[in-house]
């Protein structure tokens, strides 16, 4: 199964498969976050979504292929949609868990005729996440059916003690909202991006009333959540040192070139750009124009989002451009910590945002489209 | 020329929580290597640090007893380096918003009480400790100190001596293990100290060159090493053979010098930024009061408690408000013992001396409370004399023997039975009939002599009492 590192079949006959991306630790089994870094690296415990899944009935089919820690390819061009994403549309799976920070599974489930469900950010525990940018990962659900993934969301939400940045409510209830749903479509996106996805959006919208301004720093989504997560990627992979566990190079004379060689040779290529441009934003010369500039620029873009006047956003998936540009479209859910869903629409690719907790206002809409 | 030596200080303090920082693991020293370790303080993916809010609240605590502000909003941070120790690669610490800003202590010397004003203090993590191993050339990490919480507290450049240097420290210390917010041990490092130290032209309103000393293990340490750098700082300015350069310098202890460690050109970018794995802590009204509540007697309203409720001398309450540990065997003695002189005598005299004679500082004395009571009880009501008493105590420090049982087993009770007594002293005088003609001719001195001879004869059970009553009376018939 090409879409599987690992099977670990554990369930009976009767249960729901769902398969884990390589990200999420299962106790005694190997874990590389797609990573040579982690070669060799396995799990001391389970993480918290596994216990869940386990407890609700669910059972984990295998753990799926990824890209190095989920980054956005940038240097090395993905030639295939992630495991997650193909597992579940290849039907062997009826969903897959995985870390979206970039964005790029939200697409890629679309674009192979299935959904994804973002949560928003610190409903779901992290614990037994590799982390990649911890301000943005968030373990979502690559599904068939929006309103299935929904249930199986509900069995992994709710605050966990292991995980410090979560939300207190102990659980969710996913229902739809008995209210008529207002939709902002933001022009400037809309012109960005490709037509069917454009042709979607619009056929999407015109179920609902809508709002149709600009998405402010639309041109800086992009830019500011790339300096972000490089920072925080850049702090999270200095573990993986050759020192304690996961890959070390067979040759070095000393501590530096322990490092430096098992930090060359394990780290491909999308990573050693993001530490390099991680580490450059929080230099001392960089960290004021950049760094700090992007967590203002979160800050505003926060609160520029007026979820007073409408209810959802309505995104397409793919803009014109190469994976940088187009993650732009990606970016406001991971740094404002929105819920989204993608899907496919009348040939093209759509997303749905909500305000923080709202993950109702996406059901209401997706049963209203659906029906 | 005059010149002025310019100090301010870094102030490590690990605190006293039960477990770490940021995960569940034990925050005691002493373990077997790797002994309080989890996935998280050593530096495994996948483990979301959570704050130990408890260590928030003896931050809190340090901030009250420091005067300082506290932050309402806290948050934390990354600072960014490799180093084995160091199993994630960042240390979590506070550098935009620490928990404590702007507070002062006031320090007395010989020159009189000087208030020293606090730039901050800051909650951070520990790092891991590494042994070099010669038997196997390589070196081993132990990660039981990684995540242990500390606070830093570091003081503006208001220190001018060494002596001030240690009457800070000490205070400090004093404040901080009183209120049980650490034990302030430097030998075991639970208290580090860096200095930062300049010198100018006397009125110069300019600071000299600053160097960093590190590697200081006691206040001694501390001392000789302020001496030597001003003394090299002095000369520099003096004859100019050398320029002080901004770096940090290693304190040799046998040889009483700094060495460079590295310069300011060498200072790593420690890329810091703020945590985003963890939420802001809010710091309510509320929790401040709450936590000001909880905060025990501190050494000034305990030497004040001392003297002028339990009417101990101020020489004696002093000492004993001078150490935590000695206030605790004090308080915890009283429970059982209510005779707070005789307690603070016992504590003073013999206590101390055996400690000393036994390499500990009055930090390290660990004794049983209960039976150091009993001891007093059995010396009080005359079961035992007092240089009986005295060498249990030894027995009931080195072994920790039941003095009662004690007494029993090697029948050390007092002898009072003035016959049996009697008899001793008349063969003591028998057999010294010189000293006896000593003492009619008015030597009084040689009763200490015939009573060394007695309690030899009477395995040092006598009670003296008797003993120098029979002696007056045989000796004046």
């Amino acid at each position: 199964m090409s879409y599987y590192i690992s099977g670990c079949m554990t369930g009976k006959n009767d249960q729901t498969l769902v398969a884990i991306e390589d990200s999420i630790m299962q106790k005694g089994r190997p874990v590389t976050a797609g990573s040579k870094i982690l070669s060799g690296f396995t799990s001391p415990l389970d993480a918290t979504v596994i216990s869940r899944l386990e407890a609700g009935g669910y059972a984990v089919s295998g753990k799926t292929k990824m890209r190095e820690f989920g980054l956005l390819p940038l240097c090395e061009e993905a030639c295939e949609a992630s495991g997650a994403v193909r597992a579940v549309a290849d039907g062997a799976v009826s969903f897959a868990l995985c870390n979206d920070f970039s964005g790029v599974t939200r697409r890629e489930a679309a674009e192979n005729g299935i959904c994804y469900i973002h949560p928003t950010y610190g409903c779901v525990s992290r614990y037994g996440l590799i982390p990649s940018a911890c301000s943005m990962d968030q373990i979502g659900i690559v599904c068939r059916d929006i309103v299935e993934g929904f249930g199986l969301l509900s069995v992994i939400a709710g605050n966990d003690e292991k995980d410090g940045a979560m939300y207190p409510d102990k659980s969710y209830v996913y229902e739809p909202l008995d209210k008529k749903i207002k939709a902002f479509v933001p022009e400037n996106v809309l012109t960005a991006a490709i037509p069917e996805d454009k042709a979607a959006v619009l056929a999407l919208s015109s179920h609902f009333d809508g709002v149709s301004t600009e998405l402010a720093y639309f041109d800086v989504l992009n830019k500011a959540q790339y300096i972000l997560s490089c920072a925080e990627i850049s702090a999270n992979l200095s573990r993986y040192d050759g020192v304690k566990f996961g890959f070390r190079a067979d040759r070095y004379n000393n501590l530096d070139g322990l490092y430096v060689n098992t930090r060359t040779q394990g780290f491909g290529l999308d990573a050693k750009l993001a530490l390099i441009m991680g580490s450059m934003v929080l230099s001392k010369e960089y960290y004021t124009p950049c760094y700090e500039k992007a967590l203002k620029l979160r800050r505003v873009i926060k609160d520029s989002l007026d979820f007073k006047s409408y209810d959802v956003i309505l995104l397409p998936l793919r803009i014109t451009g190469g994976a940088y540009e187009s993650s732009a479209v990606h970016a406001l859910a991971a740094l404002a910590g929105l819920p989204c869903v993608s899907f496919s629409y009348n040939g093209g690719g759509v997303q749905i945002l909500a305000a923080p907790k709202n993950e109702n206002a996406l059901l209401t809409v997706v049963k209203a489209v659906t029906r | 020329m005059s010149y002025e030596v310019v100090i301010g200080l870094e102030v490590h303090v690990e605190l006293s929580t039960q477990s770490k920082l940021f995960c569940g693991c034990s925050a005691m020293f002493g373990a077997d290597p790797n002994e309080n370790v989890c996935p998280a303080c050593s530096g495994m993916p996948g483990m979301p640090a959570v704050t130990n809010k408890k260590a928030v609240e003896l931050g809190i605590a340090a901030g009250l007893l420091t005067n300082s502000e506290i932050t309402r909003v806290m948050t934390f941070d990354k600072k960014n380096y490799f180093y084995p120790d160091l199993p994630t690669g960042y240390q979590i610490t506070q550098l935009f918003a620490p928990i404590c800003k702007n507070g002062w202590i006031d320090i007395e010397t010989g020159s009189g009480v000087r208030r020293i004003t606090l730039k901050q203090i800051h909650i951070e993590e520990d790092a891991g400790k590494l042994v070099h191993d010669n038997r196997c050339d390589a070196s081993l990490i132990d990660f039981n100190r990684t995540s242990v919480p500390l606070i830093e507290i570091v003081s503006n450049p208001d220190l001018r001596t060494s002596e001030e240097v240690v009457a800070y420290l000490s205070k400090l210390r004093l404040l901080l293990s009183f209120a049980g917010i650490s034990d302030c041990k430097m030998q075991e490092g639970s208290m580090r100290c860096d200095v930062n130290i300049s010198v100018r032209r006397s009125g110069s309103g300019k600071l000299g060159t600053r160097t960093e000393i590190k590697n200081l293990n006691s206040f001694k340490a501390i001392a000789r090493a302020i001496e030597y750098e001003s003394e090299r700082h002095i000369e520099a300015l003096e004859t100019g053979c050398e320029t002080i350069i901004q770096e940090t310098r290693r304190f040799d202890d046998g040889k009483g010098e700094t060495f460079s460690m590295r310069g300011k050109e060498d200072a790593t970018d420690y890329r810091y930024f703020p945590n985003p794995e963890l939420m802001p802590v809010c710091i309510s009204d509320e929790w401040i009061e709450a936590v000001r509540a909880t905060l025990p007697e501190t050494a000034q309203d305990k030497f004040t408690r001392l003297t002028k409720e339990l009417n101990l001398p101020e020489y004696d309450a002093k000492i004993i408000t001078g150490s935590r540990n000695l206030s605790v065997i004090f308080d915890e003695t009283m429970q059982r013992f209510h005779n707070p002189k005789e307690i603070a005598n016992w504590i003073i005299v013999e206590l101390l001396s055996i400690a000393k004679g036994d390499n500990k500082g009055e930090d390290d004395i660990v004794i049983d409370e209960k039976k150091f009571a009993t001891l007093m009880k059995l010396c009080e009501n005359k079961t035992i004399n007092r240089n009986v008493a005295k060498k249990i105590l030894i027995k009931v420090f080195e072994e920790g023997v039941d003095p009662e049982r004690y007494v029993e087993e090697h029948k050390l009770g007092m002898v009072t039975d003035t016959a049996f007594l009697e008899n001793i002293v008349r063969d003591v005088l028998l057999e010294n009939e010189k000293s006896v003609l000593e003492y009619k001719n008015g030597n009084q001195k040689v009763i200490g002599f015939f009573v060394g001879k007695i309690m030899n004869k009477s395995q040092g059970k006598a009670d003296p009492k008797i003993v120098n009553e029979l002696l007056r009376k045989l000796l004046d018939d």
